[in-house]
């Protein structure tokens, strides 16, 4: 998975960098309007992580510029601009999501998984994990083949781990990711712990692995095999 | 009382006593005139008296008419002293006594005093008084009632302008987008409270507009900084194994930037919901959002064990959906926070309103709560829920209404 990191604030840049760069993962990074806009007119990827507010420039150009010549790059739109008029802009211009400032990177990255994924469709709308499939259309989960009934929260999450596997997810991503930001996340901790539960004990008795750990009472990790 | 009133009640006061005055000394004026005029008739006839005696040394005929008579009466030795005095007039053919005039006077006639008393009838002196004064008594009325005309009227059409600054004044809210409009009358005082009260207006609103720029600016740019913390916060994570004492602090830091964010997120709603900037022209399932809401939070409501009761119709209402989501989000959030175990929420909806009724701990005092950062004590949200709710109700024409019923918190918006 090759990605673009347009960001020009560079503690945010190095993090997402950071976060994003790993086995199966290589990162490029721009840090603003006229490099990324070389950058995108020399190599393709699979997605770019694009602010809008930059130095010299607005991010809607590049997009402006992807769609011109028929770059059929992912784009994942970072702002601070909670706008819906920016959103439905970036969107409409072809945009793949939009992610408002602040988010998590565990978040970010499960967003970056969706779009790459949608790009990469072929036929198939499977997602294999070991003994893990997942069918992305229909939302059904089978291990070993074998369907199981997973609740709409439990499969969202399933795929946010997926998304993050070998990576430290705080429980402050998970609830924002299950509840949204508006729902105050502090409530509904002890219930993070009651899904995952359920999802552990789904995954085990149809016989796969257990993949899902505490760690250190912060979050969960979702071991990588 | 109003000035046009006040300032009529003294000039009628005034105009009244002024007439008054003015026809006393007008009565007094014509009827001294008139006395005058009827001494000199007196005065000529006793010249004439005088004439004819000492040209026939004889007293004249005594012969009455034209409201004067003459009589004559020997005195003797007898003096008397020449002078006017107000008596009584009796005309002959008939019995009633007029007001007169009379000379008294004295002749001398072959050696014989005689004394002349010549009396003239003041009738039409009275008379013309008389007119004198129901002219005035007619002015003054009439006076009144164009005073009064004057008030209703002309008066009013006058004072307009000001009422209508008053009117625009007494509408005027900052966080309004009508501005108060120019009213130019012919008036130099209208005038100058129009200008100053439009140029006011104008600066009210600009320096409400800087410091709403100011809150949004000031809260995009926090966003950057904080989104870092964020995204550092999340790397650290992935960095190390933690103590207990590391990990217990790492979550603190969490919690209290969710929190900084959500304020932050808040605040920026707030500010964009006043300006109106959220366009509301989408076709919204508000029974779908109520579900999904319920849903989203089915964990915390059987968490609690509350009893949930719905009864929702369909309602489709042309608005914002992310606005409409936050308002039933809040609302609702509010009505499992504020619960106690074991209570219970109502929500109906139909064609008109939406009702929310919970079981409660508290009970509050509503104009606290619509207030910005108020927060219950044991409340673990930021105090902005209810008024970014009251915000979108009064920028989107819906009605937020509050009641204790039965001691539950209902909660209603009407559409």
């Amino acid at each position: 998975m090759k990605i673009l990191i347009v960001e020009d604030e560079a503690g945010l840049r190095d993090s997402i960098e950071a976060y994003f760069t790993g086995a199966d993962s290589v990162c490029e990074t721009a840090p603003d309007f006229a490099v990324a806009l070389t950058k995108v007119g020399m190599y393709r990827y699979d997605c770019i992580i694009l602010d809008l507010s930059l130095p010299h420039g607005n991010g809607l150009d590049i997009v402006k510029y992807l769609k011109k010549n028929q770059h059929n790059d992912g784009i994942l739109i970072i702002s601070a601009k909670n706008s819906l008029d920016d959103r439905l802009t970036g969107l409409d211009l072809g945009a793949d999501d939009y992610l408002t400032k602040p988010f998590h990177l565990s978040e970010l990255k499960s967003r970056v998984a969706a779009i790459v994924r949608r790009k990469t469709f072929n036929g198939n709308n499977m997602l294999q994990y070991n003994e893990i499939g997942i069918d992305l259309t229909a939302k059904t989960v089978t291990v070993h083949g074998y369907p199981i009934k997973f609740t709409r929260k439990e499969y969202s999450l399933l795929l946010y781990f997926i998304a993050n596997k070998g990576k430290v997810v705080s429980k402050n991503a998970i609830a924002e990711h299950l509840w949204g930001d508006n729902i105050d996340v502090a409530d509904n901790f002890d219930f993070i712990y009651s899904h995952i539960k359920n999802i552990r004990k789904k995954l085990v008795e149809a016989g796969g692995n257990d993949y899902i750990q505490a760690a250190y009472g912060m979050g969960y990790k979702f071991a990588g095999a | 009382m109003k000035l046009l009133n006040k300032y009529n009640r003294v000039n009628i006061a005034v105009t009244i006593a002024t007439m008054l005055v003015t026809g006393i000394i007008y009565y007094y004026a014509i009827s001294h005139i008139l006395t005058n005029r009827i001494d000199k008739d007196l005065e000529l006839e006793e010249q004439e008296i005088f004439n004819y005696v000492s040209l026939n040394h004889a007293l004249p005929e005594v012969y009455e008419s034209n409201h004067q008579q003459i009589t004559f009466m020997p005195l003797g030795n007898q003096q008397v002293e020449r002078r006017f005095v107000d008596t009584v007039y009796k005309e002959i053919d008939e019995n009633d006594l007029e007001a007169g005039r009379a000379l008294i006077s004295i002749v001398k006639v072959k050696g014989q005093n005689y004394r002349i008393l010549v009396t003239q009838s003041k009738v039409e002196t009275e008379y013309l008084i008389k007119i004198i004064f129901q002219i005035t008594i007619v002015v003054i009325f009439v006076l009144l009632v164009l005073l009064t005309v004057l008030n209703r009227f002309i008066l009013k059409s006058i004072w307009q302008p000001f009422y209508s600054v008053l009117a625009q004044l007494r509408g005027f809210s900052v966080a309004d987008k009508v501005t108060i409009n120019s009213t130019p009358s012919g008036i130099d005082e209208f005038n100058e409270l129009d200008q100053a009260v439009t140029a006011m207006a104008g600066r009210v609103k600009h320096d409400y507009q800087n410091l709403k720029a100011f809150t949004e600016n000031a809260s995009h740019e926090l966003m950057t900084p904080v989104s870092v913390i964020n995204s550092k916060l999340d790397t650290l994570l992935q960095t190390d194994t933690y103590t207990d004492k590391q990990s217990k602090l790492l979550n603190d830091i969490y919690g209290t930037m969710a929190r900084l964010t959500r304020l932050n997120k808040s605040m920026l709603l707030l500010t964009k919901i006043e300006n109106g900037v959220i366009g509301a022209d989408e076709q919204v399932d508000i029974r779908a959002i109520i579900e999904e809401s319920l849903y989203q939070q089915e964990e915390l409501i059987h968490g609690k064990n509350i009893n949930l009761v719905t009864t929702l119709e369909d309602k489709q209402l042309k608005t914002s959906k992310l606005l409409m989501e936050v308002l039933l989000n809040n609302l609702i959030s509010n009505a499992i926070r504020h619960n106690y175990p074991g209570g219970e929420i109502a929500i109906t909806l139909n064609a008109t309103q939406i009702t929310i009724a919970n079981t409660g701990k508290n009970i509050f005092d509503i104009t606290e709560v619509l207030k910005r950062f108020h927060k219950s004590t044991d409340s673990e949200g930021i105090g902005l829920g209810l008024t970014i709710c009251k915000q979108i109700c009064d920028n989107y024409g819906f009605t937020l209404q509050y009641n204790l019923i039965d001691e539950r918190h209902v909660f209603s918006v009407g559409f």
